[in-house]
Parts: structure tokens; C-alpha cells; sequence
């Protein structure tokens, strides 16, 4: 299934040729988790994950069309 | 005394005449410093009930025992007075190099008290105050008073100044210190200038003297190291990108303030965020006085209409004068940023309540005639020239000087001023953020997003994620970080370093870092528990004066459009502000009675009755 991704300031370096916003093929029924092996982001990498605008957790199930959003935690605006 | 100075220089503008006193410790203990030493000597000495541009009312300048220290941002300092805008308390706090410069030359706290005849400013040489005449600064831009004042004082002096907006008494005036950091809110800078008081110029040298310097050295280290040890897995995107990438959280979760919070998601967000920002037109990074973060932005628009050169913007001006206003030209929102700086003006009132009055033209609510300009969303350039205006109450811009809700309640529409308290939010809406709309509506200067932040746990993921979309469990949270807050800027630091390496990285955030570096500078023995019992006295101290003020529970609100209309668009499509579920828990939990007063068994607790 094809997911959405935006990912920003350093995550941005796990994305594909440091593009922002792309497309990943995950297999049916995978989670955040897998999304986040499949982009090969270290444990000890901290990403704030939303999927539709909504908190995520590595947990989270993936559905086909969803739109994940990762970026570092920040220390405020 | 360690830590503290054990000083204070009282300068009563209508004599002329500088005092020094001692800082009784006792209050020192008890309210730390900068935020507690405002309230405390507010309520001694200023009647609430007072003209807040008149000569009763008072100017505290604090910095807090860790400000001019080694510890990480203790760059700190606070401005408590009475605000002109909101007829509340206000506290504003402010970082550079100004704090630790005034902590150096030997002194805690600066009162300005009475008003004088003739515009002066405060010239500190280290022990040695004097006040000097500043005719010749009037009129003169931020800018150009720090110029003016190096010059004729000392070339490493460092100044707090008003620009022409609180020489006018904008009524959301700012004062700059180092140029462009400013204590921004509820209009500090009007009461400066309604004293007839341009600035202050300190050249201090000395060092602030710790109980236990090889602890201090320790426990400083400790914490540096932690953080370079967390940011080399991941950089910290403040430094890297500054505040503005802060609209990637509130854009993702759909609370990023869109045409004077009508809906949270903004489709020009990508033109105005941090990482647009440092493509275009960063310059380099800046950081305060003892700062590893380093967030200040030293910016430059190289060509075109907005051509210019300053600081900013920060992401609390990327939505009021961006998203707010529905301007996605970054060029256009730089300019009047800058502006803003060199002429004293907060950039969030100033952005929201120009969004508040182009709601108003959009819906025939103002014409054109009394703005003299149509003023559509989007509008770059009437934002420029609307700034402008505003700093030297020309035309429409006296309107404006008067924020939001006057304006507003002028046209018939006070609904349509995005406040509480007559403060103009901050960039979260709390539709999509319920413990925002908790921490606005409860706030005591009204509608800020520093009394407390929330959007660290619900939107940052510091110091770990909780749901925004969720009211009970908010009200616990709510009082736990408005608490902190109070210690943070009482100590003299800097909540972006705190909030993550000084409390305990859970949602209580038991303030154990700072309770270390605050005994190894003074000595004074504190717990982390008598820290948050510190933290609960300030916050109870402020409401006290805010009741004193005339302020009642139907004041910790928020507007109709938060509460009742629900978001359109976006993540939080459909969602209201629970406030009036989350108020009646929070009232009992701080142990307040149902209209919001402290109990009498809670004032004695805290040691305030």
C-alpha cells in the first residue's frame, strides 16, 4: 500500500534523496514501526509521529492513502 | 548573599532620585527572583486599582539569582507592572545579553516608580546609577537609541529601550533590549514611555558570586553534557531551523492560526516556516547570553520591496503576522517584523489585531473610508504600512495602537478579538489543543502560551507526547507546568533549555535540574518540592492582584468562536474548547473556590495570608 510522508528538519535526512514530502510502499497491515525501519531511522532518533494529523506510536496501524508526519521534538516556539 | 546581589536600585522618576536597597533574603527564598520579586513588590507597593499609565504604577526590571551565571540560558529577566492593554498584571520576560549585563553590575532588580517631566534614561556603571536626560532620543528608533546610547555611555554598554510605539503609548508596546529580543507583552514599553523614560544602559563587569563554585562547575556541566549528548543523535531544529519550525507542529496538528483563527490549517504554511527561512534568507543563528541552543535568527532580505536586514522572525510572528493575516510572502512578514523591532512594538498583538481588523473590512464590519486602504487578507504590504502606522498613531494605525479588542468592541464585534483577558493569543488554537485554551483562559496576563506551555506536551513531544485532543486530563497538567513556568523565569533561565534538561522527562515535571544549579549558586537548600510550592505561590500571589484588579471567573474565558464554533477544516475539524468542563476541576485542584478565588486554607499554605 502506498503512505504518505512528510518528514522535516534532521529526519529529513532519511528521507529519499533528502526529499520532504514522498511516497512509500509498505506491505498491508504494516504499522509506524515498520515505516520508520523502512526509512532506517535510528531508535535513538527521537520523531514526534502523527499519522492524519493524529498522535501516533510506533504501534499505530498504517492504512492505505494514510499521511504520516515525523519531525524532531522541539524545544518550543 | 550568593546567587542574588542582595540589591536593588529604586529610581523614582519624579524626584529624580536613585536609591539603593537591600534585598531582603527572606523574600529572596521565597519568591527566588525576576517573576516572584515582580509580584511580590507589585502587590507591596502598587494599587491595583491604579492608572496603568499614570505615576502610580510601577516598572519592576527582575533577573533571577541564576541570570548572569554559567548556567545554561541564564540570560534571563523579567518587567512586572500593570498593563495598560488588559488592566491585569503583566510579566514579560526577555533573553540577550541585557539581564546578565544588569545581574553583573551588581544589582537584582531595577523599580521605576512615579514619572518624569522630561524624557531621561537609566545609565548603570556598574554599582553607579544616574539618571540622564534623553531628549535627544525621542523619535529615535530602537535601533538608533542603541547606537546612540553605546556611544555616549560605554561602546560594550548594554541597553533595554522603547521605540516611538511606547513613546505613543501602543498600548501593545514592547521594550527591546539588545536591539531585538523584547519583553514583549501587554504593552511594558507604554508604561516606559508614559514615564518619560527612553531607557536603561548598563555596563556591569562584575561576576556573580556562587556559594559553591566547584558545584555549580559540576552540576553546570552535567547539564551541557546531557545536552550534547542528546543533540548528537538529534540536532536540536531550533538551532538549525529557530522558532519558526515550530509551525510544522502546529500546521500537522491543524491548530496553526489561519485568518484570525477562523480555521488551523493555512495552505500557505511551506512559504512561511523555519526551513523556508534558513533556505532564503537566515543569516546565521544567535544565541543569549550562556545559551547552547541558539535560537535567535539574524536574518537578511536581500533585494525587493522588503529589502532589509535584522532578527526574526520567530514563529509567534509567523503566525500573527503570517498565517493570521493570511500572508504567506515571508519577505512581506520579515519587513514588518523588522519593523516592529526598531519601533517597540509586540509582534503578536501587533499581527492579531491587524488579522482582527481585516476581519472586520472582509465583513463590511469597518470600511475602507475609516482605514483609508482596503485591507484584504493576505496583504502584504498593508501590513508593512499598517505597523508603521500603528507606532506613530497615524490614521487608522491610533485605532490599531489600541489592540484588538478595542477595536473590535468599536465596530460592534468584540467577539471577533482573538483573547482572553484582552491579551491576544499566542499561535495554538485551542480548538485543536484543549490544555491551551485551560492555560490561556487561567493565564494571569491573559492569552500568552508562556504562563504554562502546553504545547510542549501536546504538539512538541517534550518532554513526552500527550493527546491535544483530550480535556480531563488536562487541568492536573495545566496547573503542574504554569507552576514550573513560575520557577523557570523566577531562576533567571530560559524555558526551551528547562523544559527538557532541567525537570524530569515525564509530564510533572519535577524541576530537579533546576533545584541543583539554584542551590549550587546560593546555598539556599531548596527541595524540587519547595521549588513547586515556590512555583505555586507566585501563580497563587498573581491571581491575588488579578482579584484585586477587579478580575472574576467570568474573566477566565475565551472567546465564542474557541468555545462554540467548531473547527472547519483540518485535524481538529469539529473540535471546540472544553474550557468550562476543564475550569471547575482545575479551581478545585489549585484548592480555589468554585468562582476561581483561593481558599483560605491555600493562601496559608503558600504563605500568603
Amino acid at each position: 500500500m502506498k503512505i504518505s510522508v512528510q518528514t522535516f528538519a534532521n529526519l529529513r535526512d532519511y528521507a529519499p534523496a533528502g526529499a520532504g514530502k514522498f511516497k512509500l510502499d509498505l506491505a498491508d497491515e504494516a504499522t509506524v514501526a515498520d515505516l520508520l525501519a523502512a526509512l532506517r531511522i535510528p531508535a535513538a532518533v527521537e520523531a514526534v509521529l502523527l499519522v492524519n494529523g493524529r498522535r501516533a506510536h510506533p504501534g499505530t496501524r498504517l492504512n492505505s492513502g494514510d499521511e504520516v508526519t515525523l519531525f524532531p521534538p522541539m524545544e518550543g516556539g | 548573599m550568593h546567587g542574588w546581589c542582595g540589591k536593588i536600585i529604586r529610581v523614582d522618576l519624579s524626584r529624580g532620585r536613585i536609591t539603593y536597597e537591600p534585598l531582603d533574603p527572606q523574600v529572596a527564598r521565597s519568591y527566588i527572583g525576576g517573576r516572584g520579586l515582580g509580584i511580590y513588590y507589585l502587590r507591596r507597593e502598587v494599587d491595583p486599582a491604579c492608572d496603568a499609565l499614570g505615576p502610580q504604577n510601577k516598572i519592576i526590571m527582575a533577573t533571577g539569582p541564576l541570570t548572569g551565571t554559567a548556567a545554561p540560558t541564564g540570560a534571563r529577566y523579567v518587567v512586572t507592572t500593570k498593563s495598560p492593554l488588559t488592566g491585569a498584571i503583566t510579566c514579560s520576560n526577555s533573553g540577550g545579553n541585557f539581564p546578565a549585563e544588569l545581574k553583573k553590575s551588581g544589582h537584582d532588580a531595577v523599580i521605576f516608580e512615579g514619572g518624569s517631566a522630561r524624557p531621561v534614561y537609566l545609565w548603570i556603571d556598574g554599582e553607579r546609577a544616574e539618571l540622564r536626560p534623553a531628549d535627544h532620543l525621542w523619535g529615535k528608533t530602537t535601533h538608533q537609541t542603541d547606537d546612540a546610547l553605546r556611544s555616549e555611555t560605554h561602546a560594550k554598554a548594554k541597553t533595554a529601550v522603547i521605540g516611538p510605539a511606547g513613546e505613543n503609548r501602543v498600548l501593545f508596546a514592547a521594550i527591546m533590549n539588545d536591539r531585538d529580543r523584547a519583553a514583549g507583552r501587554a504593552g511594558v514599553g507604554a508604561v516606559m514611555g508614559a514615564k518619560n523614560l527612553k531607557a536603561v544602559a548598563v555596563r556591569g563587569q562584575g561576576e556573580v558570586a556562587l556559594a559553591d563554585p566547584a558545584a555549580f562547575k559540576a552540576v553546570n556541566t552535567k547539564y551541557r553534557e546531557a545536552f550534547k549528548i542528546k543533540t548528537q543523535d538529534t540536532p536540536p531544529a531550533l538551532r538549525t531551523h529557530g522558532t519558526a519550525i515550530t509551525v510544522v507542529g502546529t500546521q500537522s496538528h491543524g491548530v496553526f492560526p489561519t485568518r484570525n483563527f477562523q480555521q488551523g490549517t493555512f495552505e500557505g504554511w511551506e512559504s512561511i516556516y523555519g526551513e523556508t527561512l534558513t533556505q532564503k534568507y537566515l543569516v546565521r543563528a544567535k544565541p543569549c547570553f550562556s545559551c547552547p541552543i541558539a535560537c535567535g535568527r539574524v536574518t537578511r532580505i536581500p533585494d525587493g520591496p522588503y529589502q532589509g536586514e535584522g532578527e526574526g522572525p520567530e514563529y509567534e510572528t509567523v503566525y500573527a503576522l503570517g498565517s493570521d493575516c493570511g500572508v504567506d510572502d515571508l519577505a512581506a512578514l520579515t519587513k514588518a517584523n523588522y519593523e516592529c523591532n526598531e519601533l517597540g512594538l509586540d509582534t503578536i498583538s501587533m499581527g492579531s489585531t491587524i488579522a482582527c481588523a481585516m476581519e472586520l473590512f472582509e465583513k463590511g464590519h469597518l470600511k475602507e473610508s475609516e482605514v483609508g486602504m482596503p485591507i484584504r487578507w493576505g496583504d502584504g504590504d498593508a501590513l508593512v504600512r499598517l505597523t508603521r502606522m500603528t507606532a506613530r498613531r497615524e490614521g487608522f494605525g491610533g485605532l490599531l495602537a489600541a489592540g484588538s479588542l478595542r477595536l473590535a468592541t468599536r465596530c460592534g464585534h468584540p467577539e471577533l478579538a482573538m483573547v482572553a483577558k484582552g491579551l491576544d493569543f499566542a499561535g495554538y488554537d485551542p480548538r485543536g489543543e484543549q490544555g491551551m485554551g485551560l492555560a490561556y483562559a487561567t493565564s494571569p496576563i491573559g492569552g500568552s502560551h508562556m504562563r504554562g506551555d502546553p504545547a510542549y506536551f501536546e504538539l512538541l513531544g517534550v518532554p513526552v507526547a500527550a493527546d491535544p485532543h483530550t480535556w480531563k486530563d488536562k487541568p492536573p497538567l495545566v496547573a503542574k507546568w504554569q507552576d514550573l513556568f513560575c520557577v523557570i523565569d523566577a531562576a533567571g533561565l530560559c524555558v526551551f533549555f528547562s523544559v527538557r534538561y532541567l525537570v524530569e522527562q515525564d509530564l510533572m515535571v519535577k524541576p530537579v535540574g533546576i533545584t541543583e544549579l539554584l542551590n549550587a549558586a546560593t546555598g539556599a537548600g531548596y527541595t524540587p518540592e519547595e521549588l513547586e510550592l515556590i512555583g505555586e505561590r507566585i501563580f497563587n500571589a498573581e491571581r491575588l492582584y488579578l482579584q484585586a484588579e477587579g478580575f472574576t471567573r467570568k474573566d477566565d474565558s475565551l472567546p465564542p468562536r474557541i468555545t462554540r464554533e467548531p473547527m472547519p477544516v483540518g485535524p481538529a475539524q469539529g473540535m471546540v474548547c472544553r474550557l468550562e468542563e476543564m475550569l471547575a476541576p482545575y479551581y478545585a485542584l489549585r484548592g480555589w473556590d468554585p468562582e476561581g478565588r483561593p481558599s483560605d486554607a491555600k493562601l496559608k499554605q503558600l504563605g500568603l495570608r
